[in-house]
């Protein structure tokens, strides 16, 4: 049973990440959502799929983060093909190690999608670890798994 | 418009500013006090570590905001790269009443005595303009005094051995050690070192009719949401406005100062909702923070002054420095977070001075703020754990609560060559030209950087630590939230901007108020020395704006 301040959260926290997507196209971020999976993957706490952080990166990339649009604009379908050319499949159709395994071979700085990946590493961190009320970190899932969910204000975030 | 003439204008409504201006409308004096942000309350910034202080990814909820501000950072190739108030290059410190001091960790330190006196002390090494103050520890320590009891300061006086003389204890006693304080100061016991808790202008009681901390961890990069940490937008500006002497101005972006007789400030050009306002005054205060200070006499050059207000010698937005942090993190097995803030709450000066090998100047050591989550995930990260996956998520929940970071504001070797110039094309949205930033650390820092971080690691280790690593600061230019040193206080005019009093050395009625004027900027947080700096500074304003 939801205690009286998570049934207040879950309410206020709702329309916060249940979308619609405002910027990215509905494909790019379903890729962008499996990369945050590997960046922070779920186990017994939640990863950034389920902490919504798409809607986040979504949510900023068409506010505050919006001089990085170019950016995604122009690396998403390069990711693509980089990915289709080393492992012959989309990035979303691979196991969750291949993913990993993939990702680890754009991390090097040789490669042209080094920047790019960094970039998302950073915003999914953002999205996870930040306050819920920019669209990630749904229910406060970062929070509560360090254990801080009330020292990080509580009614105020 | 041309306004109906003031005594006095003062740019900036910060740690500096806020307190000259309420010492002169103290005194009688009709005040414009000119802030280009907003009167911010606790609702309005609230707790979001991504727009706050210390982490603008989002924006800065104490602005400037990116929309009408911007600024160009010289890379070492000689390009110019634009730079929007959100991003680290921009050197930000705050754009709001109260300025940085909204948003401080609100630490309260006073410079040692050596700190005036660098040069005498250790000689400037080779491409630095280490100098002197002009002024001594004993001319500014009545100030420090005044500054702790009307800022309001708590702390132990005599509670180390290397703290300079002072003439009163401090109004408030220390905030208690929290979880962390009791482990540090233990070890560093052990250590034969001398951990003191640090002084705050946070109430550990009531004082002046506002509360004590309610121990919240989000001091550092946020407002108090009960006004017990102590801004000058809920001490100095407040005592001000209550003297019916002193108009408050939010949303005004200074142009230029007007100079008209030989050698004297007339008037300062501002806008206010995109309309241009003229505001004559018999003196005029410039408080901006060291970039901004530096832009507005760079920017109010005419032809008597072809190069800008105080810069006929080419010292203006020279030796722009803040601090060259050092520290170390360690890591433990049992728990020792408690939540409680201020977390940062023990220090040690055993290696502020003196130190050992040729090193010139030193640091104080603290435990660091609460270290927010996101923060955390990108920065708290030993060598050799991943920067992402599931290691790294386990990581951060294993270690959030399990570890202790110290920090340590190693003193700068000021560098000529690091510096604030306006740039040649680029403007603020008002169309006033903006500013450049240029340099680079001295070479030294780094040295004494490796020694600090070097006893930060030992600390950490005789707290116990499982693991333990160092952190040292970079070789590029300095500034930020610390910045000072552009508008050099000194005796001889050829070689610094101000007089001793912080008037502008060529004009008769100019005056910069702020961390500008620091010849260098201690091993300390500044915000005190800037404070008892606008407290020594305001007393001879009103003595000379008697007479005249």
């Amino acid at each position: 049973m939801l205690d009286r301040r998570s049934f207040t959260l879950a309410l206020a926290a709702a329309p916060l990440y249940a979308g619609p997507l405002v910027w990215l196209a509905s494909d790019d971020a379903a890729l962008i959502e499996a990369i945050a999976d590997q960046i922070v993957p779920a186990d017994d706490a939640p990863g950034a799929l389920a902490a919504g952080v798409v809607y986040y990166i979504d949510k900023q990339l068409a506010g505050p983060l919006q001089r990085f649009q170019e950016t995604y604009r122009t690396s998403i379908p390069l990711f693509r093909a980089a990915c289709r050319e080393r492992t012959g499949r989309e990035f979303t159709a691979l196991p969750f190690a291949e993913r990993t395994a993939f990702l680890r071979s754009i991390e090097d700085g040789r490669s042209p999608l080094a920047a790019f990946f960094a970039m998302v590493v950073d915003h999914t961190m953002q999205g996870y670890y930040g306050s819920p009320e920019h669209g990630g970190n749904r229910d406060e899932a970062s929070w509560k798994m360090l254990q801080i969910e009330d020292v990080m204000g509580g009614h105020q975030h | 418009m041309t306004l109906p003439p003031v005594d006095v204008v003062v740019v900036g409504a910060g740690a500096a500013g806020g307190i000259v201006a309420e010492q002169l409308s103290l005194a009688g004096f009709q005040v414009a006090l000119l802030e280009r942000g907003p009167r911010l309350q606790f609702d309005q910034t609230g707790h979001d570590e991504l727009r706050s202080q210390r982490t603008t990814v989002l924006g800065n909820a104490f602005g400037p905001d990116d929309q009408h501000y911007v600024r160009e950072v010289l890379g070492s190739g000689g390009k110019a790269q634009k730079v929007l108030p959100s991003e680290g290059a921009y050197n930000n410190i705050a754009a709001c009443v109260g300025g940085g001091t909204m948003s401080y960790g609100a630490m309260a330190w006073r410079y040692m005595p050596q700190d005036f006196r660098m040069r005498s002390t250790y000689g400037a090494p080779p491409g630095s303009s280490l100098e002197d103050w002009p002024i001594a520890y004993s001319d500014l320590e009545p100030y420090y005094t005044r500054a702790e009891w009307e800022i309001g300061i708590s702390g132990k006086a005599g509670a180390h051995p290397f703290e300079p003389p002072r003439g009163k204890p401090y109004p408030m006693p220390p905030l208690p050690f929290n979880q962390e304080a009791t482990l540090l100061a233990q070890a560093a016991r052990r250590l034969g070192w001398h951990p003191f808790p640090i002084p705050m202008a946070i109430n550990s009681v009531e004082y002046q009719g506002r509360p004590a901390c309610i121990a919240c961890p989000h001091c550092v990069g946020f407002a108090c949401e009960v006004n017990a940490k102590n801004s000058t937008a809920v001490t100095a500006i407040p005592r001000a406005l209550a003297t019916g002497h002193c108009s408050l101005r939010i949303g005004c972006v200074a142009r230029r100062i007007v100079v008209d007789a030989p050698a004297e400030a007339r008037s300062v050009e501002y806008f206010q909702n995109n309309q241009l306002y003229v505001q004559p005054a018999r003196a005029v205060v410039v408080s901006c923070s060291a970039t901004e200070s530096a832009r507005l006499l760079l920017n109010s050059s005419e032809k008597r002054f072809p190069r800008g207000l105080g810069n006929r010698y080419d010292w203006v937005g020279r030796n722009l420095q803040g601090h060259a942090y050092a520290g170390a993190y360690g890591l433990f097995d049992q728990l020792v977070f408690d939540g409680l803030g201020p977390a940062a709450r023990i220090a040690c000066c055993d290696f502020s001075h003196e130190l050992p090998g040729g090193l010139k100047g030193g640091a104080m050591m603290a435990n660091e703020f609460i270290r927010l989550p996101y923060l955390f995930s990108r920065q708290v990260l030993p060598p050799g754990v991943p920067r992402w996956g599931r290691e790294h998520k386990n990581f951060v929940r294993t270690y959030y609560k399990r570890s202790i970071g110290i920090k340590a504001p190693v003193q700068e070797m000021p560098v000529f060559e690091s510096r604030v110039e306006l740039s040649p094309d680029l403007t603020d949205s008002w169309g006033i030209p903006t500013l450049r930033l240029s340099g680079h650390r001295h070479s030294h820092d780094l040295e004494v950087a490796r020694f600090i971080a070097a006893k930060c690691e030992a600390w950490l280790k005789a707290a116990g630590a499982v693991r333990t690593w160092i952190t040292l600061p970079g070789s590029g230019l300095s500034g930020g939230q610390h910045q000072a040193g552009t508008c050099r206080m000194g005796g001889d005019p050829k070689t610094s901007v101000v007089d001793r009093y912080c008037r502008v050395h060529d004009m008769d009625n100019l005056y910069v108020i702020d961390g500008s004027v620091h010849v260098n900027n201690g091993g300390f947080n500044p915000s005190l020395t800037i404070q008892a700096l606008a407290y020594w500074a305001s007393a001879k304003m009103v003595k000379d704006l008697r007479k005249a």
